[in-house]
């Protein structure tokens, strides 16, 4: 079955050579699929070569696209591979510079972001109160909440981006959810902690 | 309200987390960027309708490349009797042989202009001052 949606239908029309349908497809999708990377992989310079390497997998793979789901599941199934590369070369690189004690490293990366300061405190000083409860969030969590709120995708188009099963992505947004919540909550009770300060 | 009301609250979009994300700033890529990716995609933008034009504008640049490769030669050939210097009328008369000045200005006499004549004898007395004419002998 082909989907239709108002992107799909400019993503064919660009894989035929219409550049013009680019430049529309590239501006509805610009904006969350940036802000996805960004808040995802918490580097803005990261995220800018991801968001580049997206499109250029994008362009490269159009003349196969077919619109068989939402195309935002299409964009974003790219880059959740795109994603998932740099936090295995980053992972590789922490490796190597661990100097090959597995063991700690992956304690280190297992281990909650709100345990690893070194890592979170500078992203979350400079972010309003959810802001940095997103960035604290483990990563799977990071995602499938990004997704949803960027995208407007269903727990059933999250766990096809992110190749996992349903109730893996639902467990995964409800435990997103549920912190967040919590933080807000938090925020509010507390009003010396801003909701809103500089943000990324 | 447990966690499966507080999701199903958030999936339908309207929950209070849901409004605070989008209260949020919404940070877009920096034009940067987004001129890159236009780049690699090909067209930056343009309308299609111009891929035509961009193509004639190159068939007829390529033809005027060629014809002037081809064809420069003959053409220079042809053209080149109007790269040469315009001869002036008097230079032309100087280059005249010395019998056939001698014999114009003979005519000239002949003719009766003789203040004609004594100038043409004068200028060819210039061009040729070593002939001796043999009328003047």
């Amino acid at each position: 079955m082909e989907w239709h949606d108002e992107d799909s239908r400019l993503m064919l029309r660009y894989a035929r050579g219409d550049a013009g349908a680019f430049a529309s497809l590239y501006s509805r999708n610009k904006g969350p699929l940036y802000r996805y990377l960004l808040r995802y992989v918490r580097n803005a310079g990261a995220a800018a070569d991801l968001f580049q390497e997206v499109w250029s997998r994008l362009i490269a793979t159009r003349s196969r696209y077919e619109p068989r789901a939402k195309f935002a599941t299409f964009l974003f199934h790219i880059a959740h591979n795109c994603a998932m590369d740099f936090f295995r070369r980053d992972a590789n690189l922490q490796r190597s510079l661990h100097g090959g004690d597995v063991d700690a490293h992956l304690h280190a990366v297992e281990a909650p972001e709100e345990q690893r300061p070194d890592r979170v405190a500078e992203f979350a000083e400079q972010q309003s109160a959810l802001l940095a409860a997103i960035a604290a969030l483990p990563r799977e969590q990071r995602e499938a909440f990004l997704l949803h709120e960027e995208t407007g995708l269903t727990i059933e188009e999250i766990a096809r981006v992110t190749d996992v099963p349903v109730e893996t992505a639902k467990s995964r947004l409800r435990y997103a959810v549920r912190k967040l919540k919590n933080t807000l909550v938090t925020a509010t009770a507390a009003p010396s902690l801003p909701l809103r300060a500089r943000t990324v | 309200m447990d966690s499966g009301d507080e999701l199903n609250q958030f999936l339908q979009g309207d929950s209070p987390l849901s409004q605070a994300y989008r209260g949020e700033d919404a940070p877009l890529p920096p034009a940067a960027l987004d001129r890159e990716v236009l780049r690699g995609a090909g067209g930056g933008g343009k309308s299609p309708c111009l891929a035509p034009l961009a193509f004639a504008a190159c068939a007829l640049l390529s033809v005027a490349l060629v014809a002037a490769v081809v064809l420069a030669p003959a053409t220079r050939g042809t053209d080149a009797p109007r790269m040469t210097p315009v001869r002036l009328y008097s230079e032309a008369t100087d280059a005249r042989l010395p019998s056939d000045w001698l014999a114009d200005i003979a005519a000239l006499h002949r003719a009766g202009r003789h203040r004609e004549a004594a100038e043409e004898m004068r200028r060819f007395h210039s061009v040729y001052p070593q002939y001796i004419v043999p009328s003047e002998e």
